[in-house]
């Protein structure tokens, strides 16, 4: 009785096994299970620029903050018709396609000892985080992109995200820096592997994020400036250190911001924007506007009067909106923005001057005005003179000219007041827009109480 | 363990054989045949009082020891029962009379295995070989629309080719595959839908591949009990195909059949009023272009003093469709073997120029007794069939879009402008004769379905089954669209090439035996299953001149190609035994091992238990007059589910493409840069099955002699672990989505089938069969912190059934008035919510049966009742002004509560501007998909065997046959047909109704002759 139970286990046991092997087939056959750094940092730098820097959500701070506005009827997003569905796209840029990885890139790059990598990873971190946060305040970071190890991350404060954004743009300074592992080559759009430009944009950028809480709960403004002007002694200092996306300007690789203006969400400029610059006689007007199709003027959509004829107003001009024009991800013009208002803030209007003036003069030459024409002279001696009572006013607008359609803008104004808005007829707010809604997919999948927070509801350093 | 077993079983027939043979025995010999002289084989030929006995031989033959005062029962199916006694003799020559009642009819049931209908444990409905090909449908599976108890099969358009779904018992997976699993001859057939059209419209469902003539009889297996024995895949109910088959003995038998149809278009409702315009003035589309028709009235309308033609678009562009069907097969055997050939050829021109389906099958099976206990079937399905078609839907390359909402003030034709650029009374749309003339759709399959079976029986109570089948197919896709297309200026090819190879191998051994009146029976198998398929796609933008689609000279070309490979292995056994006839207990238990679940995962048990009681056998001779047949009988089943796509497990990266506006994104490589991110679908590594737990209670009741029969089921199914794929994550987890195991859904439901006989006389006979089906299902949970999630455009909710259409509504007050505006209007409250569900109350069918004589007349009725639909052409043509509800256009008060006054609107809007503001919401355009349809009208007449003199056919035969001849559709529904489902057959596209073909009236012509 024995023998044929053996025979039998034996023979099953065999069967299972060869069995197992047999269903063993389940790694799919069609994509990687694992990727080197430099296959993860090339599109990640692209997305920074599509979804981060020119993305559906700068399309709509540069709505509110009055510079463009939709080519359709009332009411629309450009006066405050939002729901939390509207938030749920940009949510899904920043979260799942850049942030969560930019954390993978960063623990593989540590982790193989790329520690450039690791360092760009990190800048690129912070700077979609500080974008984030500006725009929603509280965000999940510290407990987020554990997939399904943590189903409702929790969100951070705003506060503890700032402190975050410092030690990682320090430990990138550090990393950056070092002279272990590879260097990243033409897998770099913005700087092609230059290590000394990467660590210039983390100081400035820990720079721009001490600026931020001049005014926030229990930070103090003049602390803050000198804690800024000391990160930007080796900050960007010229417009070489720009950090920027290059488009070939072809079909299959167009500026964000031309198929913005030019395509279905048929954007176009605002009167607001056209017609300041107008007003100052601002010499980058023609390569920061283009004449209206139809007129040869250049005229701007009124905010608030619905659609008109597209080619009746102006898009964009050749230097921002042209199929092949770049996209900013970080102007080294803010540098010296941020270092005259430090300055100000520091020690007066007449200590920030010489650099306000070097910003402006920066700014006209990058937008290809020769600073020594007629025109650019005239401007810069009406313009490019702080007053004490215009200083932080002027320092501001022309940092927003400067920084044409950053999502920034919409922070300076936010902590400023500069340049002034005035809220546009609507049905749904009864001031300004201060903060993004949060999105619906978080709202259904992550429910927290502070989601309630409303349009006209202040983020924490926004007081 | 197997090994013993037989030997107890041979034990103790050995023990009773000895022990009755004490008296002294005598041989006797013998032959059992039919009425007709054929000889009956597996007949069982029994010593009356014993257990002794034997069975026929392929030739009817047998040999017996028997003592002489012995009486021999002979019992066959199908057959009336004989007692004989043997009074001595020695050689018999028995004759068997047909049993007119089909108590003993045998069905085909799990794995092939025979069994006799009134030994089912479990809720099954067969359909015969000539009501399907009474159905005359081209896709096998439209014949059984309507027809079978407990299952929905709904067709996705008029376009021929076009796929059709069918669930059996509701759905039981939230988003996986629902549709039932085919089998044919024993081995499971793919009925994957492929070969969609690049922009817009179903596939076709690889069913359509089987040629229906070749059928003999599909049995439908409802529930879990039913299916246990086939694994996960039969947990969605199985679809039993079997094919005809040769006859021993016989000479050639030649069958030829030939028939033609015409189709008519069913057209939508649309207004054909008014002109096309804005605001009530006139525009000509040629000087003045705009989409809408709200222009002013046709027939008083005057251009320069002349009337205008007024135009019926649908009318202009839809043709008569003609579809030609011809047979030929022959069947025949020798003493040993016995063959069956066929082949056939459809050819369908469809009601929309240009498309067509057609279709050559080819059909054999050989049988042979190769040696004397070894019997071999050989069978070949080869099929080949030509799709063309144009896209559907709302897609700017969908002619349909255009035609359904054209006003009809316009002369679409000529297509072209002088200068060679298209014409059309609008913009951004293309021409539809144009669309014809330069967007084409052509699939090309080619099919294999080869199968081998060996039955050895080295015993009569023993028999070990070795099958193993393939299905193997190319579906080759090419699609163009020719320059100066309103999306792809400069042209477009695309080629889909999709591989498929499946193999099935089942090792199965079956033993029976009888003691005195207990038949025990013990079946044990082993399966093995592999599935393969490959993708290949070229996408190429710009073609090198008008009306030149070859791929390699594209100016843009990008490739993609995925592979997929599915395994499955299992265990099974089955164990039934069969008391007196009276008594029915039925256990199967199967141990299953899949691929695509997690490694620890991945083997899995389950089984059912099941027993039926025949309680008309206890019934005395009046009351059998009465009730001739009873039976009741119960079952309980658990069936594990591998429900899920391949690599579900594991979270990989994709090469990247980061968006822009519309269409240019940036797709890696980018600038000679390789580019990956990963995925933004987690895998789930814990991966396990599904599990559906169902019991199962039915009754059979025959009565008045078969007059009226009745079988009636209740099912109530609970499937937990259910797996959803899709499943959203919140995005700051870091993925968007992933696959969870946690679902749970209930389904009840009610199934019953009638059978009557009103009348029957020598010459006339009036059946009727009705068949009714109604289920609840709800959606019991989703995941922990879940309450819905959504399966392409339909969703599934907690607390509701699966197939939630969803939208945005009307804003209303709390007591359910509508909100009315500043401007006079209703308009869409913020959210975005249920709207309406698919799922159907009650469905049902009704078939009417006439002979008279040679004279054969049948039509059958079938119904759906509840189950809404989105109807999309509407929420356009509000829009235009070309929906039917838009004839009614005057100026108008909408009531409702003003928002400005919080009183009663007074306001007076335009009949323009209340249609379009409409448009806009969802819940304005959800209509009712209830229908009731008279699908087939057949009219036949058989010539009389033999009649005027010498004739060279045997049996000749015409049929007449209407389809879709009446359609009685819900008020709210103003398309032609709410049988449909724009997207295809798929659980994401369901309850659309978007410019599809539309389904067409039928009227066929066929002829049969047998020689």
């Amino acid at each position: 009785m024995k023998r044929p139970f053996i025979t039998i286990a034996l023979l099953a046991a065999i069967t299972l096994s060869a069995c197992s092997k047999y269903l063993d087939v389940n790694q799919n056959p069609n994509v990687p299970s694992d990727v080197s750094e430099s296959l993860l940092l090339a599109p990640l730098e692209a997305g920074v620029s599509q979804y981060i820097a020119a993305g559906n959500a700068a399309t709509l701070v540069n709505q509110w903050m009055q510079n463009c506005v939709p080519n359709q009827p009332m009411p629309n997003t450009a006066n405050y018709m939002v729901t939390s569905s509207n938030f749920d796209d940009f949510w899904n840029s920043f979260y799942v396609v850049v942030l969560n990885n930019v954390t993978i890139l960063d623990k593989q790059a540590t982790a193989n000892g790329n520690l450039k990598y690791a360092g760009i990873a990190k800048v690129l971190k912070a700077y979609t985080l500080g974008t984030a946060t500006d725009l929603w305040g509280d965000i999940p970071n510290a407990t987020a992109f554990s997939g399904t190890g943590n189903t409702t991350p929790s969100y951070d404060k705003q506060e503890d995200i700032y402190k975050s954004i410092q030690s990682l743009l320090d430990e990138a300074i550090t990393q950056l820096q070092s002279d272990a592992g590879s260097t990243p080559g033409t897998d770099d759009y913005y700087y092609a592997g230059d290590m000394n430009k990467w660590t210039k944009m983390a100081y400035t950028l820990k720079a721009r994020y001490y600026m931020h809480l001049t005014k926030a709960p229990g930070y103090d403004a003049k602390t803050q400036a000198n804690l800024a002007l000391t990160a930007l002694s080796n900050g960007m200092s010229s417009n070489d250190d720009d950090c920027s996306f290059a488009y070939n300007g072809s079909s299959t690789s167009s500026n964000a911001w031309y198929l913005h203006f030019y395509n279905t969400s048929t954007l176009v400029l605002s009167s607001h924007y056209v017609d300041s610059l107008v007003k100052y006689a601002d010499p980058r007007l023609p390569s920061l506007v283009s004449r209206a199709e139809n007129t040869g003027k250049y005229n701007g959509n009124v905010i608030g009067s619905g659609a008109g004829a597209l080619q009746d107003f102006s898009i964009a001009g050749n230097f921002y909106g042209a199929i092949g024009s770049k996209v900013y991800i970080l102007n080294a013009a803010e540098a010296l923005f941020l270092k005259a208002e430090a300055n100000y803030i520091t020690s007066g209007y007449s200590a920030a001057q010489p650099i306000f003036r070097q910003a402006v003069a920066g700014n006209i030459l990058k937008l290809g005005v020769d600073t020594n024409s007629a025109a650019a002279q005239t401007f810069l001696s009406k313009r490019g003179t702080l007053t004490a009572n215009n200083a932080l006013q002027l320092i501001i607008e022309e940092k927003a000219t400067a920084n044409f359609l950053s999502v920034e803008n919409y922070t300076d104004w936010r902590r400023t007041g500069y340049p002034a808005l005035k809220m546009i007829p609507n049905n749904t707010v009864t001031s300004l827009p201060r903060r993004f809604l949060y999105p619906l997919n978080e709202i259904s999948a992550n429910p927290q109480d502070l989601q309630k927070a409303k349009l006209t509801d202040k983020v924490w350093w926004d007081s | 363990m197997k090994r013993n077993v037989f030997h107890l079983l041979a034990l103790l027939a050995g023990l009773l054989i000895y022990s009755s043979a004490i008296a002294q025995t005598r041989g006797i010999d013998g032959t059992v045949t039919d009425e007709k002289k054929q000889p009956i084989s597996f007949a069982s030929v029994i010593i009356k009082g014993t257990s002794k006995g034997t069975t026929t031989a392929q030739d009817g033959s047998f040999k017996l020891e028997v003592s002489p005062n012995a009486i021999l029962i002979i019992r066959a199916v199908g057959y009336n029962l004989q007692e004989i006694p043997v009074n001595g003799e020695q050689h018999f020559n028995i004759t068997l009379t047909e049993n007119a009642s089909d108590l003993n009819e045998v069905v085909v049931t799990a794995l092939g295995v025979k069994k006799e209908k009134r030994n089912l444990t479990f809720s099954a409905q067969e359909v015969k070989s000539d009501e399907i090909l009474r159905a005359k449908e081209p896709n096998v599976l439209n014949s059984l629309t309507g027809k079978v108890a407990g299952v929905q099969i709904t067709s996705s358009s008029g376009m021929p080719g076009s796929s059709a779904r069918i669930v059996i018992r509701g759905i039981t997976s939230i988003s996986g595959e629902n549709q039932a699993l085919f089998v044919m001859d024993g081995v499971p057939i793919n009925n994957d839908e492929s070969g969609g059209t690049y922009n817009g419209g179903s596939g076709t469902n690889r069913l359509a591949d089987i040629d229906p003539s070749t059928i003999e009889s599909i049995n439908v297996l409802k529930g879990a009990a039913a299916t246990a024995l086939y694994g996960s895949a039969g947990a969605r109910g199985v679809v039993l195909v079997t094919t005809k088959k040769g006859a021993a003995g016989r000479k050639p038998v030649v069958t030829l059949s030939s028939g033609l149809s015409f189709e008519r278009t069913i057209f939508p409702d649309r207004q054909y009023l008014y002109a096309q315009g804005d605001k009530g003035v006139f525009y000509d589309g040629e000087t003045m272009k705009s989409s809408t028709s709200w222009g002013p009235r046709m027939d008083t309308l005057t251009v320069n003093g002349q009337k205008i033609k007024a135009h019926n678009p649908l009318e202009e562009f839809f043709r008569t469709g003609v579809t030609s069907n011809s047979t030929v097969s022959v069947s025949g055997g020798g003493a040993t073997s016995n063959y069956f050939m066929s082949y056939s050829y459809f050819d369908q021109k469809g009601t929309i120029p240009v498309t067509s389906y057609k279709r050559h099958s080819l059909f054999t099976k050989y049988n042979t007794q190769i040696i004397d206990k070894l019997n071999a079937t050989f069978q070949l399905t080869y099929s080949t069939a030509n799709n063309k078609k144009v896209p559907e839907g709302y897609g700017l390359e969908s002619p349909l879009w255009t035609i359904f909402t054209a006003p009809v003030s316009y002369d679409l034709k000529p297509a072209l402008n002088p200068d060679g650029s298209q014409r059309l009374y609008r913009y951004s749309r293309n021409n539809p004769y144009w669309v014809l003339d330069n967007v084409l759709n052509t699939t090309v399959v080619n099919r294999f379905l080869p199968v081998f079976t060996f039955v050895y029986t080295p015993f009569e109570w023993l028999s070990v089954t070795e099958r193993a089948g393939a299905d193997i197919y190319t579906d080759q896709q090419t699609y163009h669209v020719n320059t100066n297309d309103i999306t792809y200026a400069t042209g477009l090819t695309y080629y889909n090439n999709k591989n498929f190879r499946q193999f099935n191998h089942d090792f199965i051994v079956q033993a029976r035996q009888q003691f005195n009146n207990t038949n025990v029976s013990l079946l044990l198998g082993n399966n093995v299953y592999s599935e393969h398929g490959d993708f290949m796609t070229a996408l190429g933008l710009g073609l090198a001149k008008p009306g030149y689609y070859n791929m390699a000279s594209a100016s843009s070309i990008t490739y993609t190609g995925t592979e997929y490979l599915r395994r499955k292995t299992g265990f099974y056994a089955q164990a039934e035994v069969d008391y007196n006839r009276m008594l029915v207990l039925s256990l199967t238990g199967r141990y299953d091992g899949s691929s695509v679940l997690s490694s620890e995962n991945r083997y899995y048990p389950y089984g059912s238990v099941a027993g039926g009681f025949i309680f008309s056998e206890l019934f005395k001779d009046k009351l059998k007059d009465v009730i001739n047949f009873g039976k009741v009988r119960a079952s309980f089943a658990s069936v594990g589910n591998d429900n899920v796509k391949t690599y579900a497990t594991t979270t990989p990266y994709y090469q990247a493409v980061i968006y822009g506006d519309v269409s240019s994104n940036l797709t890696f490589p980018y600038n000679g840069q390789n580019g990956f991110l990963i995925s933004s679908s987690l895998g789930n590594p814990n991966l396990k099955n599904e599990l559906q737990k169902e019991y199962e209670l039915g009754l059979e009741m025959k009565m008045f002699k078969n007059r009226i029969g009745l079988e009636a089921s209740y099912f109530n199914r609970r499937m937990t672990q259910g797996i959803v794929e899709n499943i959203s994550l919140a995005n700051s987890t870091g993925y968007a989505s992933t696959t969870i195991n946690s679902a749970k859904m209930s389904t009840k439901g009610v199934e019953v089938l009638l059978n009557l006989t009103p009348v029957t006389t020598k010459d006339f006979n009036w059946d009727v069969t009705i068949n009714y089906t109604k289920l609840k299902q709800k959606v019991e949970e989703i995941s922990p912190d879940l309450d819905q999630t959504s399966i392409g455009s339909i969703y599934a909710k907690k607390g509701e059934p699966w197939g939630l259409i969803f939208g945005t509504k009307y804003a209303r007050t709390a007591d359910g008035q509508l909100r009315i505006n500043e401007a006079g209007l209703p308009y869409a409250s913020g959210e975005f919510d249920v709207v309406g569900n698919i799922t159907p109350d009650w469905i049902g069918g009704i078939t009417n049966q006439f002979r008279y004589k040679q004279f054969n007349l049948s039509f059958f009725f079938d119904t759906k009742r509840g189950g809404d639909i989105l109807n999309s052409d509407d929420g356009y043509g509000l829009y235009y002004g070309s929906s039917k509800q838009t004839e009614k256009r005057e100026d108008r008060v909408v009531s409702g509560v003003s928002d400005a006054t919080n009183a009663p609107n007074k306001q007076v809007v335009t009949g323009q501007a209340y249609f379009q503001q409409i448009s806009g919401i969802t819940e304005a355009f959800i209509q009712n998909a209830s229908y009731i349809k008279l699908r087939n009208v057949s009219l036949s007449y058989t010539f009389r065997k033999g009649a005027g003199g010498r004739t060279p056919f045997k049996d000749a035969s015409i049929v007449l046959t209407g389809r879709n001849l009446w359609i009685h559709k819900d008020k709210t529904f103003t398309g032609g047909d709410p049988e449909v489902n724009s997207w295809g057959a798929g659980n994401g596209g369901l309850g659309v109704y978007t410019f599809s073909a539309p389904t067409a009236r039928s009227f066929d012509c066929t002829l049969k002759f047998t020689f």
